[in-house]
């Protein structure tokens, strides 16, 4: 029998889903998912103590293999591509409202953006970051939406409770706070560039 | 946390009222929170005169790509005329003032607008999450076997759909396109009938209509077979219902036949009857 912990690894090498304490259970006949959870922990552990290309995250209800964001430049060169196509700004703030308020109808979403909603959420489904989860008990039955796993693992979060509390009195809509997330973001693109060459810089907007 | 809001307030003011966004909002609501940051307005006590008159400034410098973007402003543009309305009806302009209905409105526009605001900082910290994961790669597909059952949790009806779609597509792909030949044009249909009928006395339409049965052909025909009658150069008679029409040529010498042509009429009648 090999260590648990290596088969652990072969098996967040091998999957392309967040693997789940419980599959690791399942899989290694473990007495209970909190054996699991600390075989994965000293796995984590080891991969801390020297740190390698890899990282394992917890992401979406489970586990995943992935990159180190710090060598992000590189394997940018590797893909000769830009980075991700990230989402517009209205598509993010329809993802927010659904996240927060699944699951939530059209015409709720309509609602609190105060305009038309179609485009985006197709823009949405198409990327499986949200799907159709049923369909509402109102006039007309409207189709339901939220959010999916793959919205979990596109934006690194254990699950919907990873979401900030945004608290109900704002006045004047956090300056602040965006400046600041503008300040990181900007922080967050200029550590992209792979550096002198510059060839694969993502361009803003 | 204020110096941030220190910075970008001058900035703001210094750019002047008329520093347009044009096409840059995402909705109504969108607009009238950027009025209301750059007024550094309080969303609790929206100021009615103030924000309308400005939200109206910037309506009529905005153009619109499509009706429904236009109508979801105008909606907005109401509602806010329709309070500031309400402030000018009371001789009393110390405060503003608004009776029960005007001020549930405005409560219920204020929470709108807050909620919006709340929204548009969940954005802002989703696309930061997205940048910082943007960094990151993991396992896109995997070499393992496929399992044996279909996860079903994980479809949607909107991918069901897609599938569906992208199945037909392919099967309407796979099929060899056929090559139609020009469709008869209705003279020469018309000539045709015209030969045929200097050798026979009648004929059917169904046997004009081409062995194949196309649609155009048939239309061709019954259009060519139409103008003819039209002409007076052939009679067409349908004795039942969607039975085949017999043409005739029309006897050019109108002599013996036209007792014989009479009860035809006739006949046809009482069947239209």
């Amino acid at each position: 029998m090999p260590n648990p912990i290596d088969v652990v690894e072969a098996m967040l090498f091998a999957t392309d889903v967040p693997l789940e304490a419980e599959r690791i259970r399942e899989v290694l006949d473990l007495e209970n998912v909190a054996a699991a959870r600390s075989l994965v922990e000293e796995l984590i552990a080891r991969y801390e103590a020297e740190p390698r290309g890899l990282a394992i995250v917890e992401v979406g209800g489970g586990y995943r293999m992935v990159t180190r964001p710090e060598l992000a430049p590189w394997l940018v060169r590797l893909a000769r591509a830009r980075t991700k196509v990230r989402l517009s700004r209205p598509a993010l703030e329809t993802l927010a409202i659904i996240a927060y308020k699944q699951p939530v109808s059209r015409p709720e979403l309509d609602a609190v953006r105060g305009v038309n909603s179609d485009a985006v959420l197709d823009n949405l489904l198409e990327r499986r970051l949200v799907r159709i989860g049923g369909r509402k008990e109102a006039p007309g039955r409207p189709f339901l939406y939220e959010t999916t796993r793959e919205f979990l693992v596109a934006f690194g979060l254990r699950d919907l409770n990873d979401l900030p509390k945004v608290e109900g009195e704002l006045v004047i809509p956090d300056l602040a706070a965006e400046a600041a997330a503008a300040a990181e973001h900007g922080q967050a693109e200029t550590e992209q560039d792979p550096g002198p060459s510059g060839t694969d810089v993502p361009t803003r907007g | 946390m204020t110096e941030p809001t220190s910075e970008i307030t001058p900035e703001a003011a210094a750019a002047g009222e008329l520093r347009l966004r044009v096409g840059a909002f995402e909705g109504p609501l969108d607009l009238l929170l950027h009025l209301c940051r750059t007024e550094e307005i309080d969303l609790a006590a929206l100021p009615v005169r103030t924000i309308t008159d400005q939200y109206l400034a910037h309506l009529e410098a905005m153009e619109f790509r499509d009706l429904e973007t236009a109508g979801a402003y105008l909606v907005m543009a109401a509602t806010l005329i329709y309070l500031k309305s309400k402030l000018l009806v009371p001789p009393d302009e110390t405060e503003e003032q608004l009776d029960d209905e005007a001020l549930a409105l405005k409560q219920e526009l204020e929470e709108r607008l807050r909620e919006y605001a709340r929204v548009k900082v969940q954005g802002t910290w989703l696309a930061q999450r997205e940048a910082e994961q943007a960094l990151v790669f993991g396992r896109l597909s995997s070499t393992l076997p496929p399992a044996e059952d279909v996860p079903l949790e994980d479809l949607s009806v909107h991918w069901l759909e897609r599938s569906l779609k992208r199945l037909i597509e392919e099967q309407q792909r796979l099929r060899p396109r056929q090559v139609e030949p020009n469709p008869p044009s209705v003279l020469e249909r018309m000539t045709e009938i015209l030969t045929l009928l200097r050798d026979t006395w009648s004929l059917l339409f169904s046997s004009m209509a081409g062995g194949e049965r196309k649609r155009s052909e048939i239309v061709v025909s019954l259009l060519a077979v139409l103008e003819l009658c039209r002409q007076g150069k052939i009679r067409t008679q349908q004795t039942e219902l969607f039975g085949d029409i017999v043409i005739e040529r029309q006897p050019a010498v109108m002599g013996e036949s036209e007792g014989a042509e009479a009860p035809s009429v006739q006949q046809e009648d009482s069947l239209g009857a």
